[in-house]
């Protein structure tokens, strides 16, 4: 057992569950969905990208890659929350909400690809 | 220069067939957009207007090439149309003459031959990485093309006979192999098939005429001294010949096959070692064939029947000769001339005869002997010369127990030069050894690979082929060979892989130990399977692997966690 395996594993995994907490619910419904439950999941993320950083082996590069998509698009919608919050009295609109979703639903994408990556990579080494 | 003629005769034979079509057709053009422009027309509301010279240009085209678009820009008058008309003959008469031209000039035979040459030099041009140039493809040349595919190792292939080069284009290699239908011992060709390049590592001359590869040696000694040949000669005064040229590898298949059955009959497990590294499908490590030493016969004594006499000779074996010119042999038991039949056979005493060559120049012959000693003496044993590739499914029916053939005996051998040249060393090494030690190194790689087939790779200790060990060996950490070939789902285990040999500047390390400690710019030779060469290579390659194998513990692979690493063993050890 390797301790960084464990460490970078929960990370991962936690982003991952905590943006899909995120999209969860109706798209365009902003009371569905937190804006804590996104903060946190793009903190949690940026810890992983950090803990990537220095690995120069191939698999390293992509999980790299795909957890700074992640990063990308989980800000993204985190700023359109910002620049939108005050159209409603309740957050967002319906229109920009559905923008929101929509981006927290990519890095949802990317996240899950990041974790394949992991799993693979854990079941070939075998050791 | 030579290249630049080679376009210049391209574009010269177009030039000279195309003058005629081009002069027809700018004259047409000519007169017909001078005559639309000069004859008077009217627009729209009846105003005269002549047509503007790019209107009278764009109407003669589409009319000429017979499209048609209308009257444009106005509707014509009579005077206008009666010209269009002329325009019409005109012009579609012209585009005909030129395009029959054309078709004319494609089916020259002159101009293929410049286009294929002018090709050919230019793809063999663009070639990056290294490459063999092999002149003749016949049996021996697809052979040895097919070993070279294998490789992944490109051939330029040069032949006389457009047959043959037919059938090169229908081959489905995995690389490009160029091919020209040309004269090899022409100098042009061989500097368009790329002697002269740099990245050319070897000119092979497989031709059956004797007198054109000693030919295509001198001109290509002459275009490029340093350039390394390897030429298949079995003529005494073309061997002298070739070897005052210098750095020329001489190819005698039937001295080759005189050495394998020498060593056949004193060293049965080397030989039957370097079947197996040579990938002969008739040899499985481990079960040397037994070569008897009793009384021999020898149907045929042309170039191979002599080979094999010295051989015999050498071996303390004293064969009778049935040939029908043979005569004054020295050391011979005793020599029979008349043609191997089943007369003659009885006559030399097939009854207690231990072992039969049946080496003649005809196929058929030397089946017809194999079949009589079948029947005369079923339990001797045989070996059989076979001369024609074609039939090598008659050849396998036979159940011989050795078959030379020839083309394959050459094509192994040349590949063997070619590709590793290290494992020749590496068996003269082991008959210098003696058959025990072959008889370790073989029970070592059978308990290792088992029945599968050898596969040989060499790694050179470089950044393209072992980045991971370059960077170890660089921070002046020890790398032995044992660490290196371990296995990284299991490391008490290791990799389907031996090192045979391993060369160092001048030296030869042979059957290194497990504990030979590598250095940079080592050229290693490995024997395995090919599950174990993309292994090994993972490892040389993945500098992470490479640690877990030398030091049997995960590194953290992110700052963070080797920074945490750093910090926990200062903390352990506070010196």
């Amino acid at each position: 057992m390797n301790l960084e395996r464990v460490v970078f594993g929960f990370v991962i995994i936690l982003a991952l569950t905590f943006t899909f907490a995120f999209v969860m619910g109706d798209i365009d419904n902003a009371s569905h969905h937190n804006v804590w439950m996104l903060t946190i999941a793009i903190l949690i993320n940026l810890i992983a990208t950090g803990l990537k950083l220095g690995d120069r082996s191939q698999v390293g590069a992509l999980l790299l890659a795909s957890s700074l998509v992640v990063d990308v698009l989980l800000i993204a919608a985190r700023v359109v929350w910002i620049i939108t919050e005050n159209e409603t009295a309740s957050g967002p609109s319906p229109e920009s909400m559905a923008n929101i979703v929509s981006l927290a639903g990519g890095a949802l994408l990317a996240s899950l690809v990041t974790v394949v990556i992991l799993v693979g990579d854990t079941l070939i080494s075998r050791r | 220069m030579a290249i630049t003629s080679e376009l210049d005769r391209v574009s010269m034979v177009v030039l000279r067939y195309m003058r005629g079509p081009i002069f027809a057709l700018i004259v047409v053009y000519a007169i017909g957009i001078t005559g639309m422009a000069l004859i008077p027309g009217q627009d729209a509301d009846g105003n005269p207007a002549h047509m503007s010279l790019f209107h009278a240009f764009y109407f003669f085209t589409f009319t000429a090439t017979t499209t048609g678009f209308g009257e444009i820009p106005n509707e014509y008058t009579d005077a206008q149309r009666l010209w269009a008309i002329v325009c019409i003959y005109m012009g579609v008469v012209a585009w005909l003459y030129a395009i029959g031209s054309i078709f004319r000039l494609v089916q020259n035979p002159h101009f293929v031959l410049a286009l294929n040459e002018h090709r050919f030099a230019r793809s063999v041009r663009a070639i990056k990485e290294p490459f063999f140039i092999v002149c003749g493809f016949g049996d021996t040349g697809s052979l040895l093309a097919r070993g070279l595919d294998d490789h992944w190792m490109r051939g330029v292939i040069i032949d006389i006979d457009p047959e043959r080069i037919k059938a090169l284009k229908l081959r489905d290699y995995h690389v490009d192999m160029p091919g020209l239908c040309a004269d090899p011992a022409v100098p042009k060709h061989l500097i368009d098939a790329g002697v002269r390049m740099p990245n050319c590592r070897a000119l092979v001359i497989l031709t059956v005429d004797e007198e054109i590869n000693a030919r295509i040696s001198t001109m290509t000694r002459l275009l490029n001294p340093d350039l390394r040949i390897l030429c298949r000669s079995s003529s005494k005064q073309h061997i002298a010949q070739l070897n005052s040229l210098g750095n020329v590898t001489i190819i005698n298949p039937f001295e080759i096959f005189a050495q394998l059955l020498s060593m056949a009959i004193t060293a049965p497990r080397l030989h039957n070692l370097n079947g197996c590294l040579v990938r002969n499908p008739e040899s499985t490590l481990g079960q040397p064939i037994q070569v008897p030493s009793g009384d021999w016969i020898i149907c045929g004594y042309g170039r191979m029947g002599k080979w094999m006499y010295r051989h015999f000779v050498r071996n303390g074996i004293k064969p009778v000769i049935i040939d029908p010119k043979a005569a004054n042999i020295k050391g011979a038991a005793r020599i029979i001339n008349a043609h191997a039949s089943r007369n003659s056979l009885k006559a030399a005493g097939i009854d207690h005869a231990a072992g039969i060559v049946a080496g003649t120049d005809n196929d058929h012959a030397n089946l017809s002997i194999l079949m009589s000693v079948h029947e005369l003496k079923p339990d001797a044993f045989t070996i059989l010369r076979q001369n024609d590739h074609a039939n090598q499914v008659a050849f396998d029916a036979a159940r011989a127990d050795l078959v030379l053939q020839s083309s394959l005996t050459t094509a192994r051998r040349v590949l063997k030069h070619l590709i590793s040249p290290q494992v020749q060393i590496f068996v003269d090494y082991l008959r210098d050894q003696g058959e025990d030690i072959c008889g370790l190194a073989v029970s070592r790689l059978k308990s290792m690979i088992g029945d599968k087939p050898l596969h040989l790779w060499q790694v050179k200790i470089c950044v393209e082929d072992a980045s991971a060990v370059v960077e170890h060996l660089r921070q002046c950490l020890a790398l032995s060979l044992a660490e290196l070939t371990r296995n990284p789902y299991d490391l008490e285990d290791s990799l389907q892989c031996m090192s045979l040999s391993i060369a160092r500047g001048e030296q030869r390390i042979m059957l290194p130990a497990d504990g030979e400690l590598l250095q940079l710019d080592d050229e290693l030779l490995f024997c395995g399977t090919e599950y174990g060469e993309r292994m090994l290579a993972a490892s040389m390659n993945n500098a992470y692997t490479l640690d877990y194998l030398v030091t049997g513990e995960d590194k953290p692979r992110g700052y963070l966690f080797r920074w945490l690493d750093r910090r926990g063993r200062s903390a352990e050890n506070p010196a």
